[in-house]
């Protein structure tokens, strides 16, 4: 274990953390071997090695400039020409006597799987959602359960996530207090923190369908209490106060990032600054991709019932399981709602049957 | 939310690379695309690898090269292609998009030389070995290899000045490509590994910046 990077992974999740690009062995792989792909985010390779362990794989890390897969394939970092280039330049042609790649399901947004088998004559299967879950899936001769192919956001995951991201905040926090207002720093420590604990802990059972409206219960609530204080004339009145108000903006800012953080939701960012008008900040773009607009509702996910073959392609690779079949073989955009715009039944349908449409304006 | 902004800052930028890459290597990269350029006055046809901008291409078809150049960032790509087309280049260069797992497509003894400039420290290993590789089968007899990247300084004093004076660069591209190079170890080892004879190895900027010329001395049979 490289103990820098792991707590760079850990805590500093924002930041890209690369590990090598190369070709791993898991145990002793030989030429039935399966072969995994996964990206260069050093926290998921090593993870893949611990749960792992005792299994015989290759393993075939490839560039996504270091980020995690969900989130990689989201930028379109990792793609099919880093599988493309990992498999070409790999020798993993050599080494195996089967032509079959098993990618990462949350890959599906970035990976054109139809590219990486036209350019390299391997098929592509996806695996598993979860890493702890592909000692099974290889183990049932790669059949996935419903459960392998949904995306969850439960409170491990919830803490694992929202500590790496939202530590740098914590910290920047931390510091200001350290410099500017050291007689408070203990109060942000312990406010900041039992905050973040509860927020993360409690924001499935909080109302909302979004970050940021999911803390505005909780903000009215520290606000009235606030007003109560104040009128009240409490005693430490002047403690009570600074720790309602740091708990609220760091509310704020948990609210804010939760959309961001969460694989089961879309993120918040967009359609709020596309409804302030905002479209580009310097040369920060709000506006013009397909995901953001998807987002704010400049488009709408369109199928064409006409153009569906039937690959399926779309069930198998929704994090969401938005897709179902009818007794055609034909997709069925069953559960529309909890669609999070991330793009993959988009990539990844065979008959271009799926698209971001433009929808009408009418002025 | 607010990570979000901040990724987006990091986003690509290669309109403003030439110059931000230039300014930070305080002109270096300037000055060895016209050494390379000058090296292959008399080469027909040159391919760039990782020709970013295009600044190299440009300058080696003005020289009369027919060049073919390639990269995998798409803006870069776009940017070369509009210096071409400015300069009216058009039948003198063509830019593709694609990475160096594509060079299995090219055809055999057809450049007279091959070259790159601060590409093959962004490569992984395995993608630097199969380049090579491709370089050796693509070439004439003959031919030239000319790679100026980033390497690791042999010294250890070297080495330590090196790692503070490049952060500043790092940080540069980082910027502007979202990519981190790797300084290579063993730049000209890799180069005579592949079968090329190295002709030369001019080193600079504190130990830490090598231009290598290879020459593939006898016909590939492989």
């Amino acid at each position: 274990m490289n103990p820098l990077k792991f707590i760079w992974g850990m805590f500093f999740r924002l930041f890209p953390c690369p590990t090598k690009i190369e070709l791993g062995r898991i145990g002793n792989p030989d030429q039935q071997s399966p072969v995994l792909v996964t990206c260069n985010f050093y926290l998921t390779v090593r993870r893949l090695f611990r749960r792992l362990k005792g299994m015989n794989a290759w393993l075939l890390v490839t560039d996504s400039r270091g980020v995690n897969v969900w989130c990689a394939a989201g930028g379109e970092d990792f793609n099919a020409h880093s599988v493309v280039s990992a498999i070409k330049t790999s020798g993993i042609n050599d080494l195996v006597d089967h032509r079959k790649l098993i990618l990462p399901s949350l890959g599906a947004p970035g990976i054109k799987a139809k590219d990486v088998e036209d350019q390299t004559g391997w098929t592509v299967q996806w695996g598993p959602v979860r890493i702890e879950d592909i000692p099974a899936y290889l183990e049932s001769g790669r059949q996935r359960s419903a459960e392998m192919k949904r995306v969850t956001y439960n409170w491990r995951e919830r803490l694992d996530t929202s500590i790496g991201a939202l530590f740098p905040f914590f910290l920047v926090g931390a510091l200001g207090f350290l410099f500017f207002g050291s007689h408070l720093l203990w109060h942000y420590l312990w406010v900041a923190t039992v905050t973040f604990f509860f927020f993360m802990l409690t924001c499935p059972w909080l109302p909302g369908k979004r970050g940021l409206t999911k803390v505005v219960l909780l903000e009215i609530i520290l606000a009235i209490v606030l007003v109560v204080s104040e009128v009240l004339h409490l005693p430490y009145r002047f403690f009570i106060r600074a720790d309602l108000i740091i708990a609220m903006v760091m509310l704020f800012i948990f609210g804010s990032e939760l959309g961001g953080l969460a694989p089961t939701m879309s993120s918040d960012l967009d359609p709020f600054l596309a409804k302030l008008g905002i479209g580009t900040v310097g040369n920060v773009a709000f506006a013009g991709t397909v995901r953001t607009e998807l987002l704010n509702g400049l488009r709408e996910l369109a199928y064409d019932r006409d153009k569906c073959v039937g690959c399926r392609n779309c069930a198998e690779i929704c994090p969401q399981g938005c897709w179902a079949f009818d007794d055609q073989n034909r997709a069925v955009l069953a559960e529309k709602e909890r669609c999070t715009a991330c793009r993959a039944c988009i990539v990844q349908c065979e008959g271009k049957a799926i698209k971001a449409e433009a929808k009408i304006q009418i002025h | 939310m607010f990570s979000y902004i901040f990724m987006k800052i990091l986003e690509n930028r290669p309109r403003s690379y030439d110059r931000m890459m230039d300014r930070a290597s305080r002109g270096r990269i300037l000055s060895v695309k016209q050494t390379i350029a000058a090296e292959l006055v008399d080469a027909n046809h040159v391919l760039d690898i990782g020709c970013g901008t295009g600044e190299l291409a440009a300058m080696l078809a003005v020289q009369g090269s027919k060049v073919e150049g390639f990269d995998v960032n798409a803006e870069m790509v776009e940017v070369a292609r509009q210096r071409i087309l400015k300069k009216n280049l058009a039948n003198a260069v063509s830019i593709h998009q694609m990475g160096v797992a594509g060079m299995d497509g090219f055809p055999d003894s057809d450049y007279d030389a091959v070259v790159s400039t601060l590409a093959f420290s962004e490569l992984s290993d395995d993608e630097r070995h199969f380049a090579l590789k491709h370089c050796r089968r693509i070439l004439k007899p003959y031919g030239l290899i000319l790679i100026a990247d980033e390497v690791v300084p042999q010294k250890k004093l070297k080495k330590i000045l090196h790692v503070t004076i490049r952060i500043p660069m790092l940080l540069a591209a980082y910027l502007v490509s979202r990519t981190a190079s790797h300084p290579i170890a063993d730049l000209a080892g890799e180069i005579s590994s592949a079968g090329f004879s190295i002709q030369k190895e001019i080193r600079s900027h504190g130990d830490s910046f090598a231009m290598v010329v290879g020459r593939l001395e006898m016909p590939d049979t492989t």
